[in-house]
């Protein structure tokens, strides 16, 4: 969904997003990180999220490379895509138990986008399965996710090669508008046959008196998309303070 | 009598923005206040806030100036609390909003349901009932605005109306659309669920008039003083035995009850939603009253008795 594209991008970037590692974009950073044991814990899940990710593109290119061609590739990465990004509801845990920096309000709605189009979209409605659309935000989440992991496993030990860093800041300007569009031609290739299978949707009468459209809570989601490109031009203004940044800082070393 | 100096600087940018000499030691915070806005009228007392430190908390319009920690020229820094509306004026607009837009569903007015349905009329009796329970919520809410309740704060930002007014006139015309639509489904247990509900409503609708009429009346007209609120001889406000927000208590009981005598969800989701804010607010009443009161009665709960 719309956030799941900011996703895509302000999390695979910092931007201006509350996200670990978005505070080098303000210069000057408190350094105040979780435990021992928490950043222990943290590497683990990381490295683990680096490596699952890391299985999915493999998982494509081999699929990619048996095939001969790049339509329906989901199948074969749709069991590690719905663990791994199920998985990253444990981001949420983590802010809320305060080991992370960020924003729970804004980790939960980033999390609960990339799983609704998982769970709610793509596997609800089994005939967008074989579209196109699909691979293009899998692609984009899976080169996003392995970059965005790997910089927060090297900022947790306190050693970021300044490629990840280049990459977290940098790939998103091609990876945003990618996944932005692979989310929404799925939602609007789901939309006909939510309307024909009435798709999660409550009609009246019932005892109460209680309706859900599901298709036009799915045309509300496409509409919240809207106000994307403002982030993104933001992120891209973001990007130029960091990286100049951090080049400042290497010419000193 | 030796006058201050009073020099108010940007709190974030330093800046200075104001000097003013010849300041009396007894002038309060709010006097100072209407000085400043002299020499910056766009900033009006009620949109300033004044403290002795850049990131402390605000000082309080009835503090003097002689008795803060300051020397005879004193540095107040300013801090813009953005454009202010009165609480009045909210409550007056978020109320009539919910008010009117239930009696637009109630009437059936064209362009809601289907044309064949417009200005007709429910032949369910709840329906009719819950359209008085609902207007005489909200014109009992508006009355309270306008001759009970006394507030502590004057105002509050203006993005606030927004906010509210989205929440009130929001819900308030989901819930109207399913009563009053043509396919509603009237409550599982017919009348006895509707009486039932009606009986807990109207005795919570009393309950919470009488916990703010006995709020009222803690409270001088035109003063801000704070007191520990006690049972009266009105049985509805023996609640506060037991809780330190009867009303809000109280609230949450009319709303469940008007749920049930509907049997409507956006109802039960309204209320569950008005819980959630009201035990938020309750807890930091509670808390203030912990921290104000050093013998404030241990039994009692911010919210639900004994639990919450």
């Amino acid at each position: 969904m719309a956030v799941a594209a900011a996703t895509a991008a302000s999390r695979g970037n910092g931007g201006g997003g509350g996200r670990a590692g978005a505070g080098e974009a303000s210069g000057a950073r408190k350094k105040k990180g979780p435990g021992p044991l928490a950043t222990a814990y943290l590497v683990i899940y990381n490295v683990v999220m680096t490596a699952g990710w890391l299985v999915i593109a493999v998982g494509l290119v081999r699929a990619y490379l048996a095939k001969g061609s790049y339509h329906s590739l989901y199948y074969s990465i749709e069991k590690p895509l719905k663990f791994f990004q199920t998985g990253a509801l444990l981001e949420i845990l983590h802010c809320a138990i305060g080991i992370v920096p960020s924003s729970v309000v804004l980790t939960s709605f980033q999390v609960m986008s990339r799983v609704f189009l998982i769970w709610a979209v793509t596997h609800s409605v089994k005939e967008v399965q074989s579209e196109d659309s699909v691979l293009l935000f899998v692609i984009a989440w899976t080169i996003t996710e392995i970059i965005r992991y790997s910089f927060y496993t090297f900022s947790l030990l306190n050693h970021l090669p300044y490629l990840i860093k280049w990459a977290r800041y940098t790939l998103f300007i091609v990876l945003y508008p990618m996944g932005v569009s692979g989310e929404l031609l799925t939602i609007y290739a789901a939309l006909p046959f939510v309307r024909q299978a009435g798709l999660y949707s409550i009609s009246l009468p019932n005892k109460y008196n209680f309706s859900f459209d599901y298709y036009a809570f799915l045309i509300l989601i496409m509409i919240s998309y809207i106000p994307l490109p403002q982030l993104y031009f933001h992120m891209i203004h973001q990007r130029r303070k960091v990286l100049s940044h951090t080049e400042e800082h290497k010419k000193f070393e | 009598m030796k006058h201050y100096e009073v020099e108010i600087l940007d709190a974030k940018t330093r800046e200075k923005l104001c000097f003013l000499d010849k300041v009396e030691p007894h002038a309060t915070i709010a006097e100072i206040k209407n000085l400043f806005t002299k020499s910056h009228p766009q900033w009006y007392p009620t949109r300033q806030s004044l403290r002795l430190d850049p990131k402390g908390k605000s000082l309080k319009d009835e503090d003097v100036l002689q008795k803060l920690p300051v020397g005879t020229t004193a540095t107040l820094y300013f801090r813009d609390l953005g454009a202010q509306i009165s609480w009045v004026t909210v409550f007056l607009t978020e109320y009539t909003g919910p008010l009117f837009i239930y009696l637009l569903f109630y009437f059936r007015v064209p362009f809601i349901y289907g044309h064949k349905y417009d200005f007709t009329s429910s032949r369910h009796t709840v329906v009719h009932l819950a359209c008085i329970c609902h207007s005489f919520h909200y014109i009992k809410r508006l009355l309270e605005t306008l001759f009970v309740h006394r507030f502590s704060h004057g105002t509050m930002p203006l993005r606030n109306i927004f906010k509210n007014c989205t929440y009130y006139w929001g819900f308030a015309a989901w819930m109207a659309y399913y009563i009053n639509h043509p396919l509603y489904t009237p409550p599982t247990y017919g009348a006895q669920q509707v009486k039932l509900a009606l009986a807990i409503f109207v005795i919570c609708q009393l309950g919470n008039f009488s916990i703010h009429m006995a709020l009222r009346d803690l409270r001088p007209a035109g003063s801000k003083t704070r007191k520990i609120p006690y049972p009266t001889k009105n049985p509805f406000t023996w609640l506060f035995l037991l809780v330190s927000c009867p009303n809000y208590t109280y609230e949450l009981g009319s709303w469940i009850s008007f749920a049930l005598m509907t049997q409507c969800l956006p109802v039960a989701l309204f209320s569950l939603v008005g819980f959630t804010q009201m035990t938020i607010w309750a807890k930091g009443k509670h808390r203030s009253y912990l921290k104000e009161f050093r013998d404030y009665p241990p039994l009692r709960m911010p919210i639900i008795p004994f639990l919450l």
